[in-house]
């Protein structure tokens, strides 16, 4: 027995029963979900929260930048409605500003879980949806410059009140949102996942009763927490900084600086963001939750990738984040496109730790979550659709290997919709889906390559909605590692004219002839150049992962010492 | 003249036997250790020795159905072929971005493993089909010289995969390519998407196209060799490869789609686990195949195992029907350790066969499950097959160092260590059944495998089921299931459709070109009067859905023919409420694939002549640990001595040639007229 009055071993098959639980959610929403975004990219999240509303545990596959989003809805449900839930309640909400959200299209649900008349836990999932209205389609285009035009905004409320459906607020919800037959889809999925886990829960309540539950909750948390400041303690005590910029937020304001001062003495480590640029206009802010899940990622992946995912970890940290500032931003701010600024919260988290994690730190990544969004109407069926896709990138180069080409990096992992897919569902044309030469930073590692996607409409004019970050701020190397190459947006016209587009490229008329052409950001290189293997180099070139060209700007080696080439 | 069926399934450690006589259902078995360098060594030598010790005719083995490793080890070693691959321009990334995920989210270290192809071997070429099969961009001859040309100066390439955009509607384009290479280029092997895979979804078709070229020179040459040596002992034997999907095919099929055969052995459990348990007259089953680093589950409803469609084998994605094993690392060999949260974590790391778990006395010296069950006098000391000695001694020395760590007692440590192990299991059970909407408590749990048995009881208890079946030879089941398999090949076509009425004449064109191919099969490969069968099954899913459920919608001999509209429908919504609990009665339904499986059943024979025991012999009692409560004395039980009729209450422990049973002291066994053991498990 230990202090907590779990022993050890019965604690981690309780833990597992748990995981599981969340596991099983997180299988039937992908499985019974309607959009694509959900079933074949698995932008979606379950969790259990205790009954005081924290989390305990998150699906295997959960995505980081959920992660505060849920936790943030506990909060706030607990709050409004603490001595008023029953058993058969379902709540819902989205809003970042009132509800803990991090951006609109992602939709919140929580179902109570009850022994008797005892609260024990939530069983807590997230979707992102694919379209919840606002004044663009697909709720995710750049330029929007204040919360109202991003989406409904939908604060706490009650879905179900006793096992019964709230029709009114349902059909408000749907009539709200563009394809309201997918959104109740997803709506539905996301009903039967809080059905599914309550039964599980109650499964586990029977062998455990709900005091011994309470228990095992404190204790995960408890032993989580213990593990984060463990790894924490691992750090040399001390003050590193770092500072970053975004390109623009789409909205008239350029290079948004975020300003990191982590201060770490003995297992307590402060994350201060002192400094840091105001808010601004365009719909790149981050909700303190958002800043939060960043941070609890870059500190899972440097120093212990098996600590679990729950409060435990949020309670080991300390965050300093000056409201109203562009990492604790406040109502009426935007904030459809967070991911990428919490991309730059984990480059300036990486790049302020790289000095002391050298081996575990990678180069700055992409640093984006490259969206396109194409919208029209389909020439043959005379529907409208929306096509959204979210493009990976170059992963940072590390200390002994090369960077990943062309994946998903940090705090987003969802996966691509097949060329065959997207031509069979909507009147598109994918002509190239490619790794990009010379994209990945030069460095005694290479870091990892941009994608390239070229796509154009079939038998009319589509809008194009395309949002890119490290357009202008490259991703940067460590240890003498060149940069990686920046995004960039264009137009290529039939003739192959190139007509450039920014990096918040909005509603971008596209003819039959003209393609959209979108290439994200390679990812920085670790250590010099210059002490790259000429293996490795002649391996590249044979590859055409780089040219001569590139060969000839940054590996000196290998014009001293040429190697018979290909 | 008797007609024997020989069943062979290579293993890691083990090849292993099981052959039967038709006319008399005498059925035999034998185990000798593997010859990883050389598999077939083990084979020729193994088939030759029980030749011998069963005073079988070599000349009288009408079959020798083969379960095979050879392909998956070729993928887990990354030992293949030098591989091309030919793809429509724009697209030769395609396989390396995969679907642009990364394996594990916090793990900064671990990538994807790169393509089998690297990129200056992914050749592109111009040429473009679109969505309705439409050639949107013509192949031209001079294309395909150029090409041929620059696979020629890669002296290293044996193997080449052809994967065109939207080749599965529209074949022509791969299907010039592919004839050129083989005219130009006769040495090197082929593969062709719209053959292997022709499915919608182009990385994973590829991925598997490609995966099949990579196996193509090894496993064809493995094949054929290995059948040229057997004839040499048994010259009359037909030779049969066990495919993932479960069923055989010829050696030549197999030499065409190795990646047919990734998971060879384990399937065949599957199908002997679904025979076994159909002697016994229960067609609803869970497998628990329990060895020395991993478990298998897999579920069988009405006698059919559960097909899956994906897997990823050491990385790498395949998509084609296989039967739907799920795999956690946790078995004999799984190591206990306490975990940075200072909780007890057991496996994944396995002490594996060498140096294995302390107890076996080579080596290990790491707490073991195996340690945990010797402690508990789960495992006893003296096996009933001999073979191995088990050291007390050494699996308390293993155990201690954790028991102290935790500040509990010994026999505690190794409940605790055994209990993980099984919710561990008990996990693996669940994703087969209850995520994919089976109530585990209406089926009957058989364990299998070396330590299936050890366990089995408690992971029911965990899971509500109540019943338990163990087969009569738990320990060689993957080899009783190939003498027990028949000729198996799916056939599939696309079609993607609104159900209607007016669709239905498309889909019975398609189904009967369908049902053609298997015909043709049929005659090819299918010798004399088997018994032949086919089933009709369609992907569907609710229009705008991007994922499909499968859908058995007819099955019969010789003809069968699509169904009308509201069949089709009312099949598909069955499904999706069985699967997903709800469903939109009034949704429009989608038809994407067609699939049509034909089978030709084999000649079969039940299994008779085994042990005939006469009376319970002397009987043996340890002390074994069931729970906290403490040790209860326990009889130690050979199985050849348990006659049919046999009912014997808990607790015991009942052995075998190289497999344990636990009875806890709830639980009554009674041994069936097919000499299988069924435990029922009081209420919990």
């Amino acid at each position: 027995m230990s202090e907590d009055g779990i022993d050890p071993i019965s604690l981690e098959i309780a833990w597992n029963g748990l995981k599981s639980i969340a596991d099983e959610c997180f299988t039937a929403i992908m499985r019974s979900a309607f959009s694509s975004n959900v079933k074949e990219r698995h932008d979606h999240s379950t969790a259990i929260a205790d009954a005081r509303g924290r989390l305990v545990v998150q699906a295997e596959m959960a995505l980081p930048v959920h992660l505060a989003s849920m936790g943030g809805m506990m909060k706030e449900l607990l709050a409004l409605y603490a001595g008023d839930i029953g058993p058969g309640d379902i709540f819902i909400a989205n809003d970042p500003h009132v509800a803990g959200g991090t951006h609109l299209p992602d939709i919140n649900m929580a179902a109570p879980v009850f022994e008797g008349d005892r609260l024990v836990g939530f069983i807590a999932n997230i979707i992102h949806h694919a379209d919840v209205g606002g004044a663009a389609v697909g709720s995710m285009s750049g330029g929007l410059d204040e919360i109202y035009k991003e989406g409904l905004r939908i604060p706490l409320m009650r879905l179900y009140r006793r096992g019964k459906c709230d029709e009114d607020l349902l059909r408000l919800l749907l009539l709200n949102m563009r394809l309201p037959d997918e959104r109740r889809g997803d709506l539905n999925a996301q009903i039967a996942a809080c059905r599914l886990g309550e039964g599980r829960l109650q499964d586990l309540l029977k062998v455990h009763g709900a005091a011994r539950m309470d228990a095992i909750f404190d204790a995960v948390i408890e032993r989580t927490q213990l593990r984060m400041r463990k790894a924490i303690a691992s750090l040399p005590d001390g003050t590193y900084r770092f500072e970053d910029m975004m390109d623009d937020d789409g909205a008239g304001t350029r290079d948004i600086r975020i300003v990191l001062a982590i201060t770490k003495s003995g297992e307590e480590i402060t994350f201060d963001f002192t400094g840091t640029d105001p808010q601004v206009k365009g719909n790149f802010n981050l909700t303190w939750n958002a800043t939060q899940s960043a941070i609890c990622y870059s500190l899972k992946a440097l120093l212990d990738a098996e600590i679990p995912t729950n409060q435990g970890i949020f309670d080991a940290i300390r965050i300093i984040a000056p409201a109203g500032s562009f990492v604790n931003c406040v109502a009426p701010a935007a904030v459809a496109m967070r991911a990428n600024s919490c991309q730059r919260v984990v480059d300036c988290v990486l790049g302020a730790l790289a000095p002391v994690v050298p081996t575990q730190v990678v180069a700055a990544a992409n640093g984006a979550n490259t969206s396109a969004v194409f919208t029209g109407t389909d020439p043959a069926t005379g529907k409208m659709y929306v096509y959204l896709e979210t493009l990976g990138g170059g992963m940072g180069a590390r200390y002994a290997r090369d960077g990943k080409d062309g994946v998903q990096v940090h705090i987003t992992n969802t996966s691509n919709l097949p060329v065959e897919a997207i031509e069979l569902e909507y009147p598109l044309r994918v002509e190239e889906y490619s790794l990009i030469p010379d994209t990945g930073g030069a460095g005694r590692q290479r870091g990892g390559m941009g994608i390239r996607r070229v796509i154009r409409p079939v038998a009319h004019t589509c809008e194009f909605n395309g949002v890119g970050e490290r357009f202008h701020h490259a991703p940067w190397g460590l240890f003498g590692g060149a940069p990686g190459a920046s995004g960039r947006f264009y137009l290529l016209a039939s003739d192959g004219e190139r007509t450039p587009l920014s990096s918040k490229a909005t509603r971008i008329a596209l003819c039959e002839d003209t393609c959209a052409v979108i290439e994200t950001p390679g990812a920085g290189g670790y250590g010099k150049p210059e002490e790259r293997a000429l293996s490795a180099i002649d391996a590249d070139l044979q590859a055409g992962k780089i040219t001569l060209q590139e060969v000839r700007t940054n590996y000196s080696q290998w014009m001293e010492f040429p190697l018979p080439s290909s | 003249m008797e007609n024997w069926i020989v069943g062979c399934d290579v293993g890691g450690t083990f090849t292993d036997f099981c052959a039967r006589e038709m006319a008399s259902g005498r059925t035999v078995i034998h185990k000798r250790p593997s010859t990883p360098d050389d598999p077939s060594r083990a084979v020729l030598n193994g088939l030759k020795e029980l030749a011998q010790l069963h005073d079988i005719d070599p000349a009288a083995i009408g079959r020798f159905a083969h379960g095979t490793t050879v392909a998956t080890n070729a993928l887990l070693q990354r030992k293949g072929a030098g591989v091309a691959l030919v793809t429509t321009r724009g697209f030769r990334d395609l396989l390396e971005i995969g679907r642009q995920a990364r394996p594990l989210i916090y793990d900064l270290q671990v990538d994807a493993p790169a393509p089998l192809a690297p990129r200056h071997l992914r050749f592109e070429i111009d040429e473009r089909i679109g969505p309705r099969g439409e050639v949107l961009r013509p192949l031209h001859d001079a294309d395909i010289d150029a090409l041929i040309e620059a696979i020629r100066a890669q002296p290293d390439v044996t193997a080449v995969a052809v994967c065109l955009i939207f080749a599965f509607i529209n074949p022509d384009h791969e299907r010039r390519i592919a004839e050129a290479i083989r005219a130009a280029l006769p040495q090197v092997f082929v593969s062709v998407s719209s053959d292997v895979q022709p499915e919608f979804r182009e990385f994973e078709r590829f991925s598997t196209t490609l995966i099949n070229a990579f196996l193509q020179p090894e496993v064809s040459g493995y094949m054929a060799r290995l059948e040229a040596e057997v004839k040499t002992v048994a010259p009359e034997a037909e030779f049969g490869i066990f495919q993932s999907s479960g069923g055989l095919m010829s050696v030549q099929r197999a030499g065409q789609f190795p990646v047919r055969t990734a998971l060879s052995g384990p399937a065949a459990g599957a199908v002997g686990a679904a025979g076994s348990g159909a002697s016994s007259g229960i067609g609803d089953v869970i497998t628990l195949d329990i060895g020395g680093t991993s478990t298998d589950v897999c579920l069988i409803r009405d006698g059919k195992t559960a097909l899956a469609s994906t897997r990823d084998i050491s990385g790498f994605r395949i998509r084609l029907p296989m039967v739907d094993i799920h795999t956690v690392g946790a078995g004999g060999g799984s190591i206990a350790q306490i975990g940075g949260d200072g909780l007890m974590k057991v496996g994944p790391e396995s002490a594996g066969a060498v140096p294995g778990p302390a107890c076996y006395g080579k080596g290990g010296t790491l707490p073991t499950v195996s340690d945990a069950n010797v402690i508990l006098g789960r495992l006893p000391i003296q096996l009933a097959g001999g073979g191995l000695t088990i050291d007390r001694d050494l699996a308390v020395r293993a155990v201690e160092p954790v028991a102290q760590q935790l500040g509990v007692s010994l026999e505690e440590a190794a409940l605790g260590i055994v209990g993980i192990a099984n919710a561990n299991m008990s996990r693996a059970i669940r994703v087969v059944s209850i995520e994919k909407g089976y109530d585990p408590r209406l089926f009957t749990l058989m364990p299998f495998g070396g330590a299936g048995g050890l366990h089995a009881a408690d992971v029911a208890k965990s899971l509500g089921m109540k019943r338990i079946i163990v087969p009569l030879t738990p320990g060689i089941l993957c080899a009783e299931g190939l003498i027990m398999a028949d000729l198996q090949e799916d056939f599939v076509a696309n079609c993607r459709s609104i159900v209607t009425e007016a669709a239905i004449p498309q889909l019975r064109a398609e189904c009967a070109g369908l049902v053609d191919r298997a015909l043709d099969w049929l005659a090819q490969e299918a010798v004399g009067d088997a018994a032949q069968t086919m089933h009709l099954s369609f992907d569907m899913r609710y229009f705008g859905q991007n994922y499909e459920l499968a859908v058995p919608v007819a099955s019969g001999t010789g003809t069968i023919t699509c169904p009308d509209a509201a069949t089709l429908r009312e099949a598909f919504l069955a499904e999706y409420r069985r699967s997903y609990g709800h469903c939109d009665p009034d949704g429009t339904v989608e038809t994407v694939n067609l699939r049509l499986r034909a089978t030709a059943r084999l000649t079969q024979s039940a299994a008779k002549g085994a042990p005939q025991a006469t009376s319970v012999a002397e009987r043996q009692f340890v002390p074994v640990w069931f729970d906290r409560t403490g040790p209860a004395q326990t009889p130690i039980l050979a199985r050849a001595h348990l006659p049919a009729g046999t009912v014997l209450p808990g607790p015991a422990i009942i052995t075998q040639l190289d497999s344990t049973t636990v009875v806890p002291p709830d639980a009554t066994v009674r041994v069936d007229g097919a000499l299988n053991m069924i435990m029922e498990l009081a209420d919990v």
